[in-house]
């Protein structure tokens, strides 16, 4: 067995570039007066061991390069030290070795820089990412085993079933780690590019980076170093003043930007702190106005800076970092404070694999949506027009609505009458997208459409849904665009009458569901009101005046459906509001214990028939 | 240029491809379309977990009467892509391709049982498709 030759000279740029890594963090040190010999002599055993491997494979540029700082180093140590103006010719130097060795076209890999200690296998990323796509299809066939034996057989089987999908459900778990990589893996040049840009700007800037060993997934990783980048320029270039405006408000001169990593919930996330001049009191008094701070400056493109430099402005770009996080399923918070700083706030999922989308049909076939871009699900009943395009009116803001079959250009039937129509919302632009029926919400992992398809717009890719269904998910900022600028984005659908109906409150922690009832019943013609558990119902039946009837799901955080109706029964003003159960628990206990604590219908979801529902509804709210 | 050839009806035309080229053939199955992509690009297929493109060998070379019930599983680098075909007819050895051809899909053709065998251009078919760049 031997490795090729392409094998080897990516072992020797692998382990190169983590010496180069190291020598750029130790010579920075040394530039700043905190190092000594250890660094010096640290350097040294890099640049030999750069030199010994580059000339071992022939790549004698890099090995005379490595020589060179060998020397250098050498020198340093004889004098016991490096003068700090000799630092700048040698980051050079190591700039130059970096290039050499990056002479040969790369091949990507996972695991970069691993802990010096544990020991470590290199393995092509496209490697995990098959194994990934196997684990998935394993996983929906041992589902769809499951269901076959479910019918013929009981007892021992399913136990031994429960077994294999729980070790299914860790071996999917284990393979979506394998493609985490720690944030140190693009930290390490952050240092070196804060320490140039801030000796540009003619200004003294000391980076601290905490939590670089927070695990992200890789290809989240590779898009989101330049986004960093930018952050830690907005920071230095226009966060950060000059040394003299800083000592007159009484701030040390030199200033200081935190780079911080960890997660946050099922998120990471990412800060960009600085010490400096915060945006000014009338932006923030502004973004109090008009809701945030961070869509004002992403939208105008704001820079707080007066001067104009070379660098970004402090919200030039800011639009493209909240479209790239947004797009990957995230977010992105701004906190300023006048005169005190600025803290920027990238919330990113730990892997791109898995995914909240929504799931609705089109024209037969299955799409998806990220959850993070989905404001609300409405449906479509009476639509107003503007510039003869239909469009919707929501909290009194005009959005317009298109045919996603339209958008997208799809052959496929005509809408349905009142169809459900997907509000997406991202920086402040909102368009509502009308499709046949809405499938729910599901974590998906989510699959690239191959390399032939990858370049185009639209998409982000691909899920596979429980019954072998591709359903593609769509990129919602092409969604946007296309709906502002499409001609024809839908066919007038047919409208309902009007009637007086009354105001209901739907109870659900599912998102789809409760979206799902809402759209049903303003279809119908009442007015809405939500809240996602018992606890926020309760609240909001003591608000809302006027409330005809309560539609509850039962299984939910905090307070169930079954708690909130004893509430409300137990309430002496609210006590003979007519409250709906809505739950998936068909058995004859739960049915009972429904009865016993008063509510007026029970619906099972399996059984969900919107006619039913609505007379129920009509019935008990009717005036 | 010889070698084991899988050969495959398209409408009522034969072609053939080198079996080394062949990763697997399989049930061509239920297809998602693609709205927005080269309409040679019939949609996508889930091959045991993977997504990969269809794509329809009648587009390419102007055929009709086609009932498409297998692909072609090839392979080029990393794009990888199911031919769309009626049936597989045969694996084996064919006789000298010696016919010359006029598509750029082709390579040549061969004379096999009276039929006239177009030989596909694997890499040249691959290397053809690309979304359309953005509007």
């Amino acid at each position: 067995m031997s490795a090729s030759d392409e094998e080897i000279h990516e072992l020797v740029r692998q382990e190169a570039g983590d010496c180069l890594q190291r020598m750029e963090a130790n010579l920075l040190t040394l530039e700043s007066g905190d190092g000594g010999v250890g660094e010096i002599e640290a350097i040294l055993r890099d640049a030999h061991s750069v030199k010994g491997s580059s000339a071992m494979i022939g790549w004698g540029e890099a090995a005379n390069l490595a020589s060179s700082i060998e020397d250098r180093m050498e020198a340093a140590r004889e004098q016991g030290g490096l003068p700090p103006d000799s630092v700048g010719p040698l980051l050079h130097a190591v700039d130059a070795l970096g290039q050499a060795l990056d002479g040969e076209p790369k091949r990507e890999t996972v695991a970069k820089s691993p802990p010096p200690d544990a020991p470590t296998i290199r393995v092509p990323a496209a490697k995990v990412d098959r194994m990934l796509d196997v684990v998935g299809e394993t996983v929906l066939y041992h589902r769809r085993l499951e269901h076959a034996l479910g019918t013929v057989s009981g007892g021992g089987a399913s136990e031994e079933l429960d077994m294999g999908e729980q070790l299914l459900d860790e071996l999917q778990d284990s393979v979506i780690q394998m493609r985490t990589l720690p944030l140190s893996t693009i930290t390490a040049a952050f240092p070196r590019a804060v320490r140039d840009l801030a000796s540009q700007e003619g200004k003294e800037v000391e980076l601290a980076i905490d939590g670089a060993e927070t695990q992200l997934d890789r290809v989240i990783l590779d898009g989101i170093s330049e986004a960093i980048v930018h952050l830690l320029r907005n920071a230095v270039a226009h966060g950060i003043e000059e040394a003299g405006e800083r000592e007159a408000a009484g701030k040390p001169a030199a200033g200081r930007v935190e780079l911080r990593a960890g997660r946050r919930g099922r998120m990471v996330a990412i800060q960009v702190a600085d010490d400096g001049r915060g945006v000014s009191p009338e932006l923030l008094e502004r973004a109090d106005e008009e809701g945030s701070l961070v869509e004002i400056l992403a939208e105008t493109g704001f820079s707080t800076a007066e001067r104009v430099t070379d660098v970004a402005g402090r919200g030039v770009g800011l639009d493209a970092v909240k479209r790239h996080v947004e797009g990957l399923g995230g977010g992105l918070e701004l906190r300023s404070e006048a005169g005190r700083g600025t803290e920027v706030t990238l919330l990113l999922p730990i892997t791109l694999a898995l995914m909240k989308v929504l799931l609705f049909e089109r024209g037969g076939h299955p799409f998806g949506l990220p959850m993070a871009s989905v404001g609300r699900v409405v449906a479509v009943a009476g639509t107003t027009s503007l510039g003869n395009r239909p469009s919707l009116e929501l909290d009194g803001e005009v959005v317009p609505l298109s045919d996603l079959g339209r958008l997208i250009e799809a052959a496929g039937e005509p809408l349905p009458r009142n169809p459900p129509a997907i509000v997406i919302e991202s920086l402040g632009r909102r368009a509502a997208v009308a499709c046949d029926e809405l499938l729910g919400e599901e974590e998906v992992v989510i699959k690239s459409l191959g390399a032939i398809l990858a370049g185009m717009p639209g998409y982000l890719g691909a899920a596979i849904l429980g019954d072998g269904r591709i359903a593609l998910v769509l990129d919602p900022s092409f969604l946007l665009s296309k709906a502002a600028t499409a001609a024809t984005t839908m066919d007038r659908p047919a409208e309902t009458e009007e009637h007086a109906a009354g105001r209901v409150l739907v109870v659900d922690d599912q998102f789809a569901a409760r979206e799902l009832q809402r759209s049903i019943l303003e279809a119908a013609g009442y007015r809405v009101d939500v809240a996602r558990d018992g606890r926020e119902a309760l609240r909001r039946v003591g608000e809302i005046v006027e409330l005809d009837l309560v539609l509850t799901d039962v299984q939910m955080p905090e307070m169930d459906g079954f708690e909130l109706l004893e509430a409300i029964r137990a309430d002496e003003e609210h006590g003979s509001l007519p409250v709906v159960i809505v739950t998936s628990l068909g058995d004859e206990a739960s049915r009972k214990r429904g009865a016993e604590a008063g509510a007026d219908a029970y619906v099972v979801k399996e059984e969900f028939d919107q006619q039913t529902l609505l007379e129920t509804i009509e019935r008990l709210a009717g005036r | 240029m010889s070698g084991v050839q899988v050969r495959v009806r398209v409408g009522r035309e034969h072609y053939a491809l080198p079996v080394t080229r062949v990763l697997e053939v399989a049930e061509l199955g239920d297809l998602t379309p693609v709205p927005g992509s080269p309409p040679e690009i019939v949609g996508v297929h889930n091959l045991r977990g993977r997504v990969i493109p269809v794509l329809a060998l009648a587009t390419l070379l102007d055929l009709s009467d086609e009932e498409p019930e297998r692909i072609v599983v090839v392979e080029l680098d990393e794009r990888c892509a199911g031919l769309a075909v009626d049936a597989v007819v045969d694996v084996g050895e064919l006789p000298e391709a010696s016919e010359r051809v006029d598509s750029p899909y082709l390579t040549a053709a061969a004379l096999a049982d009276g039929l006239l065998v177009g030989m596909l251009d694997v890499d040249a078919i691959l290397s053809s498709v690309s979304p359309e760049a953005p509007a």
